[in-house]
């Protein structure tokens, strides 16, 4: 056990702050754009696994998510499984889903992974639009119940800003976990470099299939969350606009670290959300800012903000004014 | 009767795969010479249709007319994208850049098209719209055949400026070699310009053709945009005339698949196959290396 630190008081007041907010904020648009502020960071976290621990990008994390939505929605509707119980369903069957079909492609590099993970969800896209079972285009509708826990369906937005919450730190752990293991180690290897990596004698085969495995079966518990807090679900989902606003928070706060992109989420989201009702008379004039935005910190600050923050001296001035409190708070040597 | 089905559907495949090739070709200079994945491709494809709509709609001219001045457009344009963003984001470790940056310049463009023409469908009829010939008892639609005749044009042109011109020299020993054609002199930045921009034209000529039988609007280049990926890699990288039959073969898959698996699940088919050709052609690669 580490010695309590000022970084701990300090998480430890975040997330204390986090929860008490929904006493405070009373409208249903502000807590609105909490909940989706919370379920982008755990998209994109989930993202991170594979695009930013493995250097795997992928465009298709919209897609294993829309899977997860809809084994929920027709768990639910069909066979009146629990959401909840849908959460490890979808995680197991999702996460091995992916890994399985996306697996003879780990061969491929770079932007050819890429185009690949765009194809899959292009695919799925067109079958789900035309699967009479799971509602064709129209989608799915998840039934409107009164306040129960077994469905996941409040009136109020307040639970789900409680669970978005929790999904969020617990993600973050997981990944935290991760990115500090043995496995952590073996993906970030074969993200810098696929050849030293065999080398050295990791197996990149079986490491890629972990991390599919673990980013998709993530996203899809997300997808879970996003389908009984939206109520509905139709093929829309496999946009592949989607997946990049789960990518793009990563690439603001800077892909590779973990903080980077849920500090992404947390800039970007609300700035999004702000954007689109500020902006409402033009059609198309949010989205235009909004990537007008992202492009400007690709050019000048390809690295992200965390990129810049890990070199900069002001990390330093912050570390070492934390460790100064450190020493006159816990008279540590 | 079902030879005569099928006939037909090879027929309107290659028709279909004119303008496939075209977006194809045109992804294939930027893909090929610079080895950036531009993934606005589909993007370019549609500011060319407005351009196209733009002219038709205030000098009244013809679509198939209009294809030199889209396409000088399209080249400025182009060069323009290429000398003030993507050269500034091409690092030398990893790609990652650019494919962002190209992603978010797609969102950009489409959207400032929603913003400037509204998600409503724009059309600029041609003098041939809605004419068809017959040969044989096979029913031709006459722009597609126009737009067909142009892409073999487009092909020979593209084909012989690379193969004959000094550009088209200094264009190959870039892609070949960019340090290597550095150091004989070649100022590769300026090739550069010069392929984003001849890319960017040619998606500008696929643009005007497809606008003479089709209509615009903000998102028509999600379409293509994937579309041509995949004839790029069906057809090889850096090839012209790989892209060009990777295009025809792209539309025939589409629409005998679709007569054989049904119009709704062709898109599956066509993704699926697309994968599998990455897959193999990779493991392909992969053992003859060693």
């Amino acid at each position: 056990m580490k010695h309590l630190s000022i970084r701990h008081i300090l998480i430890a007041l975040l997330i204390i702050v986090l929860a008490i907010v929904p006493a405070f904020v009373t409208t249903t648009y502000v807590m609105g754009i909490f909940v989706t502020t919370f379920y982008v960071g755990c998209c994109t976290l989930a993202w991170s696994i594979l695009g930013g621990l493995t250097g795997q990008i992928s465009l298709g994390h919209a897609g294993f998510m829309g899977l997860g939505s809809y084994i929920s929605a027709i768990l639910l509707n069909n066979m009146g499984i629990s959401p909840w119980i849908s959460m490890i369903i979808a995680f197991v069957f999702v996460g091995l889903l992916t890994a399985v079909l996306l697996s003879p492609c780990f061969v491929l590099t770079g932007p050819y992974f890429t185009l690949v993970t765009i194809a899959f969800t292009e695919a799925f896209r067109n079958l789900f639009t035309n699967w009479e079972y799971a509602g064709s285009g129209q989608g799915i509708l998840v039934p409107i119940d009164n306040d129960s826990i077994f469905s996941m369906r409040w009136i109020s937005k307040v639970p789900y800003y409680y669970i978005a919450l929790i999904m969020v730190i617990v993600f973050y752990l997981i990944l935290r976990i991760i990115d500090r293991s043995k496995l952590g180690y073996a993906f970030k290897t074969i993200r810098e470099d696929e050849d030293t990596a065999h080398a050295v004698g990791i197996n990149s085969f079986k490491y890629k299939f972990i991390a599919t495995f673990l980013s998709a079966g993530l996203i899809a518990v997300v997808g879970v969350f996003y389908v009984n807090y939206i109520g509905y679900i139709n093929p829309d989902i496999f946009k592949n606009a989607n997946s990049l606003d789960y990518v793009m928070p990563a690439i603001i706060g800077g892909i590779g670290s973990i903080v980077g992109p849920l500090l992404g989420a947390g800039i970007l989201t609300p700035l999004s959300e702000w954007l689109n009702a500020a902006l409402s008379q033009i059609a198309g004039l949010n989205l235009v800012v909004y990537a007008a935005i992202v492009i400007v910190v690709i050019l000048f600050q390809p690295n992200g903000i965390m990129g810049w923050f890990t070199h900069s001296k002001l990390r330093k001035k912050i570390n070492n004014s934390f460790d100064n409190i450190d020493r006159k708070l816990f008279k540590k040597e | 009767m079902i030879s005569g089905f099928l006939i037909q559907a090879i027929i309107n495949g290659i028709m279909v795969g004119g303008i496939y090739a075209l977006v194809g070709m045109s992804l294939n200079m930027i893909f090929g010479v610079m080895k950036i994945v531009n993934f606005c491709q589909g993007e370019m494809l549609m500011v060319s249709m407005y351009v196209t709509y733009l002219l038709y709609e205030y000098l009244g001219l013809d679509p198939f007319i209009a294809i030199p001045i889209v396409a000088v457009v399209m080249f400025l344009f182009g060069a323009l994208i290429q000398t003030t963003l993507i050269t500034r984001s091409i690092k030398e470790d990893g790609d990652q850049n650019v494919l962002f940056l190209t992603c978010c310049l797609g969102i950009f463009l489409s959207n400032v098209a929603l913003m400037l023409f509204t998600s409503d469908y724009k059309t600029a009829d041609s003098m041939f719209a809605n004419q068809v010939v017959t040969v044989a008892g096979m029913n031709i639609s006459v722009p597609r055949l126009v737009g067909f005749f142009i892409l073999c044009v487009a092909t020979a042109l593209v084909f012989l400026m690379l193969k004959y011109t000094k550009l088209g020299k200094h264009i190959r020993a870039t892609s070949q070699n960019a340090i290597g054609a550095q150091v004989t002199g070649i100022k590769t930045k300026v090739v550069y310009a010069y392929t984003y921009g001849i890319g960017a034209a040619i998606a500008g000529i696929a643009g005007a053709c497809l606008m003479s039988y089709y209509y615009v609007f903000p998102s028509v280049g999600n379409t293509y945009g994937t579309r041509s990926f995949i004839v790029v890699t069906m057809g090889g990288l850096g090839s012209t005339i790989g892209a060009c039959l990777g295009g025809l073969g792209l539309g025939v898959m589409e629409t005998v698949g679709s007569t054989l698996v049904g119009a709704a699940f062709k898109d599956t088919l066509v993704f699926l196959v697309f994968i599998l050709i990455l897959v193999l052609k990779e493991n392909i690669n992969r053992k003859k290396r060693g």
